[in-house]
């Protein structure tokens, strides 16, 4: 990673630079701020400290900064929250982007520019911060405009809240290691992200992401069977063809025995054969030791085929399991030498749960608990067959169980 | 055995019944003698382990007269409770330990049915609102229906909180007139099986008071039709919500293809409506074998979503082929009285499911009319009536605690 930065937006009444001593003893080294924004003084005595600054608009080498939305169950009208289509909460989340844009511009480190559109629940702050680092990128912290005001007048509650964002990111800091980590993956969704299917296929990733069915994001032009590994499903739902080279690749992991799930545009070539699993919704193939699951109506509504594809690809492949989660978010990868699996799960809901548990598949012999406070625990693990449970203590935003694998 | 009805005469009464329904007649026989005794075995069984499990239920299924005789030959339905969503649970116990039928008990059923001679057998739930096969459904809640499927030879399962594999829902009629409904669209399977089991789990209910064989068949109702996101003319193409504004709450009306309540003016209250709509479904579709499994189970509700709940390991298994009788044992299990009415522990605030059962005839509550065979009706290892007690009366001393 070419750029260790921990960014931090200057907050517009942060008019003196005496604020620079907020920073002191804090990971953040790096101030965003747009042109024109930063006072003089503040840019002057920031670099003499060694802060970096930076303007968005020309971010430094091995920074892609991508737009991002406030984390969270976005709240409306008091205490109504807004219901996705099940009538859970709807989550907004950055992971997808991260992640995707991770996998688009290899060796950077995505930041993610997702402001407060008002003043916002202190607990916010931290999770905010973790909707991006969980999953590789770093938010750049951004304040309200009161909490700033508060934070710069030494209020103590305020100041309480500041030390707990600076806390979150000291924790991913010193785990930049887990950047490194693989994604493990149970279904890949294969697109070029880019004009008529980036809507489509950003949408997917982050309506699959919310199902917690842990994905792969598989960029066209860079396939090879390796992109393929382990997966159990592929979703390709581009407008456009896949092209030859792409369409061997994926068939290929059919003949092997993957699922490929897919719009009536792909096409039901000479050789599928026909499979008694048809439904109202889709039509089976099978070929080779694989399946197709071809969509009867266009691929119009990423919401319903990220939730078919759990059902299509089968529960019984979950690699993350919840229970009592809530409005939960999950990361599970793997470090490189894949002695040590990492599972990140993300409370969205403000408060986190009681008595929480997620099965993980695959074999462990023992575990720690972190959370953002960098504070390590014991982990209750309850083996099964080929996957081990985790009873999670009571947590606010986030926890993450470090595994060794068996 | 104190009664003068026969479990043959009862058996044959039930199977008419059941084929009244079948064939969609309204059966008008008036209910004026005594409503029917048949045995009901207790058995101690601590764990879910088949080699403790399926022997005991092999003997319990012996001392009720055998299933043979009800099952050889025949097509059995079997609707288990799976209530909630799979991805709650109490503390971090598995759902099948706390209000979820546990799974090996079916299996365990379905095997001894199997051997029996029953040709098909097939498992039922409305699973909560989705169209989601309950085999996905229990894979979500780590459990695994493989182990079921596996118990006999053909074995499937049908998610019944929709139209499901069927072409239309298929209209069953209470026999009695019904209190609420005169009849009910269900899933065909309700219809298509000649022996229809009810296996549930030995509970309390926050609205009925006490939930067992016969509050389990609340969710034969498609919520395609009885759900608060059922269609107003025609029935929803999936499940949305619950059946509160139908059922509970009678806010709404079920879908117009339905047939509608009888009478709209009654109380629109749940503790009213609910045990009425519960024995109305269980006259639409008789039971024929009803168990009620409390190997581990939970105390305060039928839900981890309920205040105050707790797990508890009564240890038992209750099976009878009357489901009022078996429902009569189960609740004396649990140390509530089951000829109690409204008023009295755990109907405080509710209609009594198995009295308002037993006025129309499906079968007596009084302990002094059924066999009961097997270990003493003292066998639960708990005693969720003293527990309730003691639950109220702390609730009772923390508002008043906080009026202080």
């Amino acid at each position: 990673m070419s750029a260790e930065l921990t960014p931090l937006r200057w907050p517009g009444n942060w008019k003196d630079a005496s604020a620079l001593t907020l920073l002191s003893d804090t990971p953040i080294n790096c101030l965003v701020a747009d042109k024109g924004a930063l006072p003089e003084s503040v840019a002057a005595q920031a670099r003499q400290k060694g802060l970096a600054v930076v303007d968005p608009a020309a971010p430094p080498a091995g920074v892609y900064i991508a737009k991002g939305e406030w984390p969270g169950v976005p709240a409306h009208q008091g205490d109504t929250f807004v219901a996705g289509p099940t009538g859970n909460p709807w989550v907004d989340s950055n992971g997808w982007k991260v992640r995707l844009e991770s996998v688009r511009h290899p060796g950077v480190r995505v930041w993610v520019d997702a402001r407060p559109k008002d003043v916002v629940s202190p607990d916010s702050y931290p999770l905010a911060l973790a909707d991006s680092a969980a999953y590789g990128g770093r938010w750049i912290i951004s304040l309200d405009d009161r909490f700033a005001a508060d934070v710069a007048q030494g209020k103590a509650d305020a100041l309480a809240t500041w030390k707990k964002i600076t806390t979150a990111a000291r924790f991913f800091d010193d785990r930049k290691a887990w950047s490194a980590y693989a994604p493990e993956a149970v279904v890949g969704v294969i697109s070029d992200f880019a004009g008529d299917n980036e809507e489509m296929s950003g949408e997917l990733l982050n309506l699959v992401a919310r199902t917690n069915q842990q994905y792969r994001v598989l960029v066209k032009n860079k396939l090879s069977p390796a992109s393929f590994a382990n997966l159990k499903a592929v979703i390709y739902g581009d407008v456009t063809p896949p092209g030859r080279a792409v369409e061997t690749g994926i068939m290929a992991f059919v003949e092997a025995g993957g699922l490929l799930i897919t719009h009536p545009k792909w096409g039901i070539a000479p050789g599928m054969r026909a499979s008694d699993q048809d439904n109202d919704r889709y039509v089976w193939r099978t070929s080779g030791k694989g399946r197709i699951a071809f969509a009867k109506s266009a691929f119009d509504d990423p919401w319903e085929i990220a939730q078919e594809s759990v059902l299509l690809i089968s529960h019984r492949y979950d690699l993350l399991r919840f229970w009592n989660g809530g409005s939960v978010g999950s990361y599970f990868s793997m470090a490189p030498d894949r002695k040590r699996a990492l599972v990140q799960a993300l409370f969205y809901a403000g408060r986190g749960p009681e008595e929480a548990g997620v099965r993980v598949a695959g074999n462990y012999r023992s575990g720690k608990l972190w959370t953002l406070d960098g504070k390590d625990s014991s982990l209750t693990m309850v083996p099964q067959k080929g996957a081990v449970e985790l009873h999670l203590p009571a947590v606010v935003q986030y926890a993450a169980a470090e595994l060794e694998v068996e | 055995m104190l009664s003068n009805y026969t479990r043959r005469e009862w058996l044959k009464s039930a199977s008419i019944l059941g084929g009244a329904c079948l064939a969609g007649a309204p059966f008008a026989r008036a209910v004026t003698a005594a409503a029917p005794a048949a045995p009901v075995s207790v058995a101690r069984c601590r764990t879910y382990e088949p080699k403790e499990l399926l022997p005991v239920m092999a003997r319990m299924f012996d001392q009720i007269g055998g299933v043979g005789k009800l099952v050889k030959g025949k097509t059995v339905a079997i609707k288990f409770n799976l209530t909630g969503m799979p991805y709650q649970r109490l503390a971090n116990l598995p759902l099948g330990e706390t209000h979820f039928t546990n799974p090996a008990v079916v299996s365990a059923a379905v095997n001894l049915i199997a051997r029996a001679g029953a040709t098909r057998i097939r498992i039922l739930e409305s699973v909560w609102a989705t169209t989601d096969p309950v085999e996905e459904f229990l894979l979500q809640a780590n459990l695994e229906p493989l182990d079921i499927l596996n118990a006999a030879p053909n074995v499937e399962f049908e998610n019944t909180n929709y139209l499901g594999k069927g072409k239309k829902y298929s209209r069953l009629m209470v026999p009695t007139g019904g209190y609420i409904y005169p009849g009910f669209d269900l899933n065909h399977s309700f219809a298509d099986c000649d022996v229809f089991v009810s296996i549930a789990k030995m509970k309390e209910h926050s609205t009925a008071g006490y939930t067992g064989a016969m509050k389990n068949c609340f969710g034969n109702a498609p919520v395609t039709i009885y759900g608060d996101g059922a269609g107003i003319d025609e029935p929803s193409a999936a499940p949305h919500g619950g059946r509160g504004d139908c059922f509970h709450d009678g806010r709404r009306q079920p879908s117009k293809s339905a047939l509608q309540e009888k009478d709209t003016s009654t109380p629109r209250l749940e503790t009213y409506r609910v045990p009425r709509i519960v024995v109305d479904l269980v006259a639409a579709r008789p039971i024929h074998l009803a168990i009620v499994e409390g190997i581990k189970s939970m105390t305060a509700g039928e839900g981890p979503w309920v205040t105050g709940a707790a797990p508890c390991s009564p240890g038992v298994i209750v099976a009878g082929m009357n489901p009022v009788c078996t429902d009569a044992v189960a609740l004396a299990m649990m140390n509530f009285d089951p000829m109690g009415d409204r008023g009295s522990p755990p109907f405080e605030n509710t209609d009594s499911t198995l009295k308002l059962a037993e006025d129309i005839g499906i079968g007596t509550r009084d302990l002094k009319r059924i066999e009961v065979i097997g270990a003493p009706i003292t066998s639960s290892m708990v005693d969720f009536a003293k527990i309730r007690a003691a639950r109220q009366a702390n609730q009772l001393q923390q508002q008043s605690g906080k009026r202080g």
